[in-house]
């Protein structure tokens, strides 16, 4: 119970702060919505543990609520990386795109 | 036919000066790539007065051979040579890889280390009988690649063949590419007896996983 009020106090504390950067314009409409909604989520999963544990125990998971979600989250994780990865891997090709330009029109 | 010869080269100032005053005189035209050099690399070569263009941020072996290509096509090159600044190849060696495309015999030409008989005893063991082999296995799996050597840097390609052939791999992994655009292209390849002096080890084993990670990756974001 403690662990669930620290953990929703947390989340209140980031969702003001959130709150703070769309206000001062730091971060863009989309970014703020999918934020919002990441952590309201949170928020909503915390709140529902036991109901989770009992989903989590009838889709055949040995583990608690909690540690299905720490799975999770570690597998979303990895697709994060991943796509940053391939942004990363295009932003590479620009940046040559440009030197390549440059390097031309000196010439 | 005019001969254009690209020699990319990151800080190569001890032997740029040596490898340029070799290959002028065989082809019409030399352009050095300098990829961003941090030595005398790019003022030494500017001073034998070849064709100097420099990129301002390092980007590797590939994109300096695409940003050469790309000047030879603009300055009407009919046949463009891809060489190396570290003194590994032989310049004689150009009209070797040269002359099947002069004579119409091919469009793309690799040169192989594995065709000149004498060559196998100066090549590591270790990458004449681990890497060289898997990186064949790999090239003729995967890409139905069938060449003698799997990591020609060495090669002579026509203008119609540089125009359509085009590599995306700034780094390493661009000798692949190019093999997989030329059997994907059809062209008419032959492959070329050449010398390699080995000055050092050269490509290791973590090398050719980076080239297949880099190749993976692109598969994913040409999609």
């Amino acid at each position: 119970m403690i662990q669930q009020i620290i953990a929703l106090i947390i989340i209140a504390s980031i969702l003001a702060r959130l709150y703070w950067q769309k206000q001062k314009n730091y971060i863009g409409m989309n970014e703020f919505l999918f934020w919002l909604i990441f952590w309201i989520l949170a928020a909503v999963l915390i709140v529902s543990l036991k109901f989770l544990d009992k989903l989590v125990a009838e889709l055949g998971f040995s583990g608690s609520g909690i540690e299905v979600l720490l799975y999770l989250s570690v597998a979303a994780l990895f697709y994060f990386v991943f796509r940053l990865r391939l942004k990363m891997e295009k932003i590479e090709k620009d940046i040559t795109k440009i030197v390549q330009n440059i390097s031309l029109k000196n010439k | 036919m005019k001969t254009f010869c690209i020699i990319p080269a990151f800080n190569e100032e001890k032997n740029i000066i040596t490898v340029v005053s070799q290959v002028k005189p065989l082809v019409d035209e030399v352009v050095v790539v300098d990829d961003c050099s941090s030595d005398r690399t790019a003022d030494l070569a500017e001073r034998t007065g070849v064709v100097l263009l420099r990129h301002i941020i390092n980007r590797g072996q590939g994109a300096a051979l695409r940003t050469g290509t790309e000047y030879c096509l603009k300055n009407g090159a009919e046949i463009i040579v891809h060489f190396d600044a570290d003194g590994q190849f032989l310049s004689q060696d150009i009209k070797k890889v040269a002359e099947p495309i002069k004579a119409g015999a091919a469009e793309v030409v690799f040169g192989s280390r594995f065709l000149n008989s004498g060559h196998s005893l100066a090549m590591p063991p270790f990458k004449k009988y681990f890497i060289m082999p898997l990186a064949r296995a790999v090239n003729k799996i995967f890409f139905n690649v069938n060449l003698t050597d799997p990591q020609s840097g060495f090669r002579a390609m026509s203008r119609e063949a540089a125009r359509k052939i085009s590599w995306q791999q700034d780094r390493m992994a661009h000798c692949s590419e190019i093999m997989f655009a030329v059997k994907k292209n059809n062209f008419k390849v032959k492959e070329a007896p050449i010398t390699v002096v080995y000055h050092n080890f050269g490509q290791n084993f973590f090398g050719g996983l980076k080239i297949l990670k880099d190749l993976f990756i692109a598969t994913l974001i040409n999609r």
